[in-house]
């Protein structure tokens, strides 16, 4: 089966099972409800002080949010030993991370994108005009995570406390995509040219692309048995 | 195990020689003295004194020494006593009222002026005291506690046996 | 036993009585001999032991990632132990040069924390040190154990520049880079005890690794010696 095929074939059967059962979808969106929630409650409406905290709140936000998906993407392979097949499958592991990894990454990014009116609605924000940036830095940082958080999905599915290790493992190592991240977005909420806030965003991009050419090596050692 | 614990006693006492030669030449030559003490004869020769520089008693020259150098007076008051200090040396932003300064200098037994020529910061040893502990004690208790377990793994381990799992007595023969 | 095990405890000893003097010489000339800085009082005598602790628990990552780097290439299960032993120690390193360094930071600049690059580098890399320690204790299968952990030593290991950067670029962004425990400028006379004791630091490290290396070796051994290992192939 070729490498292209392979992972589309990974990326088909992800969004399918998920359609059916919406079980990552439903919890991933319930679960980033609550946070906005109670970040509103948290924040009294003065609206100078929000300005200056919605960037890291809209990515706390979508960090948590995301860390529950990735954790899903590994743990449903678990059941009827789906996992096992996956490893003895011709496709390469290689094929499977990067299946895994667009699945991930397209899933998350509309819980994110359906995130986006909530924002508006309860913190106020005026997001329409600047929205094609704003996906940009959506997808910079939502890719940064999902690379190494796939990666460490992999990993911890096959041992014990997994959805312990995952946040433990996986937030350390995305400061740089967090920094990036809220940067970017500070800059473009508060309305900064586009060159001031630009190296966040070639931040993330040179954080994307290094660390999924490093799992994408890695995996082979993780998928292994 | 002996020379284990005899090695260990031996670096403890080392530390606490360096600790105490340390602590002894802080007394000696660091810690600063009350204008008390001073006043009250305890030391003569260079010393260092330690007090507040009292309002309304500072003055200081206008213009630099040919030097360069800076000449005020003023009273470093201690809990009870006050001693007059002349100044005559590096200029100095920590020469202010209300602030806590260490003067560096002689004691003029005759005139009871302190002549002074360095002023010098508040020692802070209670931080380094408190940053040494953190970090030495910990290592030495580290070390010792690692080595004490290696000695007894290597015996314990010498003298247990390999397991021999039981064999059905129906699978020989 | 192995002849790798038995080297180890043979040199050892060199390893650790070269560290202890060397230490307690640089002790001595820090605190006995060495004159006060003036801009900081006596304050700086802390710089004599952070900044060897700091460099040693950057040793020890370095240790880390080198060995599982060598474990990925060559499963040699001794290597392995060397990696372990040197996040252990990784761990002690680094929260002691973070808590000497919040000691130092408290006199200097009236905080107890300040969000400078170095000390938000190391705290990520005491992180990443105690993930890779839970990692480990949550896996029981030696192999699987090892393999997965130096996985996580060279993901970590590559991106630890990363965070260090970027931090170092966000600290600029929004306060101008203020005086850090390294930037401070040594006189003379003081930096002699503060390479004694950086020598004599590191001599110390090299020697807790190759003890600390032994310690895990023989707990394994009497593991399997005592038959609790043999559901596991690769030993």
């Amino acid at each position: 089966m070729s490498f292209i095929r392979a992972i589309g074939w990974i990326v088909w059967k992800d969004l399918v099972s998920e359609l059916r059962s919406r079980e990552s979808f439903s919890s991933m969106l319930f679960f980033a409800l609550a946070v906005i929630l109670i970040f509103s409650f948290s924040f009294s409406m003065d609206r100078e002080a929000i300005k200056e905290l919605i960037a890291g709140v809209i990515w706390v936000a979508f960090g948590f949010t995301g860390i529950i998906g990735l954790g899903k993407s590994f743990t449903v392979e678990m059941h009827n030993d789906c996992l096992e097949a996956l490893q003895i499958s011709p496709a390469s592991k290689g094929a499977i991370y990067l299946g895994k990894l667009l699945a991930n990454l397209l899933f998350i990014l509309c819980v994110e994108v359906m995130l986006l009116p909530l924002f508006m609605i309860f913190f106020n924000l005026e997001l329409l005009e600047k929205l094609p940036v704003l996906l940009v830095i959506m997808i910079g940082g939502t890719l940064g995570l999902s690379a190494l958080g796939t990666l460490f999905s992999a990993l911890t599915v096959q041992i014990r406390a997994r959805e312990v290790m995952l946040p433990i493992l996986l937030l350390p190592m995305a400061v740089p995509v967090f920094i990036g991240a809220v940067e970017a977005t500070r800059g473009l909420l508060s309305g900064q040219p586009f060159d001031l806030y630009r190296p966040w965003i070639d931040l993330l991009l040179v954080f994307d692309v290094i660390f999924t050419i490093v799992s994408f090596w890695v995996i082979d050692f993780v998928l292994d048995d | 195990m002996i020379w284990l614990y005899l090695r260990w006693g031996g670096i403890v006492l080392a530390g606490l020689v360096i600790a105490g030669i340390a602590a002894q030449r802080y007394a000696a030559e660091v810690r600063p003295i009350t204008p008390e003490q001073l006043l009250g004869g305890e030391v003569s020769g260079r010393t260092r004194v330690i007090g507040m520089v009292q309002p309304g008693s500072l003055v200081v020259a206008p213009e630099a020494s040919p030097q360069g150098e800076m000449e005020a007076t003023f009273e470093l008051a201690g809990a009870r006593e006050q001693l007059p200090v002349h100044y005559l040396g590096p200029a100095d932003d920590n020469l202010r009222e209300l602030k806590t300064v260490v003067v560096v200098g002689r004691l003029d037994t005759a005139g009871g002026l302190f002549e002074s020529g360095r002023l010098d910061l508040v020692p802070n040893y209670g931080f380094v005291t408190a940053a040494y502990l953190v970090a030495l004690v910990p290592l030495a208790l580290f070390l010792f506690l690692m080595e004490r377990r290696v000695a007894v793994l290597y015996t314990v381990t010498k003298a247990t046996t390999a397991y021999k799992p039981e064999v059905d007595s129906r699978e020989q023969g | 036993m192995s002849t790798f095990m038995l080297w180890l405890r043979k040199y050892q000893g060199w390893f650790g009585a070269a560290g202890g003097l060397l230490t307690a010489t640089g002790l001595y000339l820090g605190l006995v001999a060495s004159p006060p800085d003036y801009y900081q009082g006596e304050v700086v005598r802390i710089m004599y032991v952070h900044v060897p602790f700091a460099q040693s628990s950057l040793l020890a990552y370095t240790a880390l990632f080198g060995a599982s780097a060598w474990y990925l290439w060559k499963r040699d299960p001794l290597i392995d132990h060397v990696a372990h032993a040197a996040a252990g120690i990784g761990v002690f390193f680094t929260s002691a040069a973070l808590v000497t360094g919040s000691i130092w930071a408290k006199p200097t600049w009236n905080t107890w924390w300040t969000w400078d690059p170095r000390l938000v580098s190391f705290t990520v890399l005491l992180l990443i040190l105690i993930g890779y320690l839970m990692l480990r204790m949550f896996i029981d299968e030696r192999e699987r154990q090892a393999r997965f952990a130096a996985i996580l030593a060279i993901v970590g290991g590559i991106d630890l520049p990363i965070v260090k950067f970027s931090v170092e670029w966000w600290r600029t962004l929004h306060q101008p880079l203020s005086v850090s425990p390294r930037g401070v400028s040594y006189a003379g006379d003081m930096l002699t005890p503060l390479l004694i004791m950086a020598i004599g630091i590191s001599l110390l490290f090299t020697y807790m690794l190759m003890v600390r290396t032994q310690l895990l070796y023989l707990r394994q051994l009497l593991d399997a010696k005592k038959g609790r290992l043999l559901s596991q192939a690769h030993l």
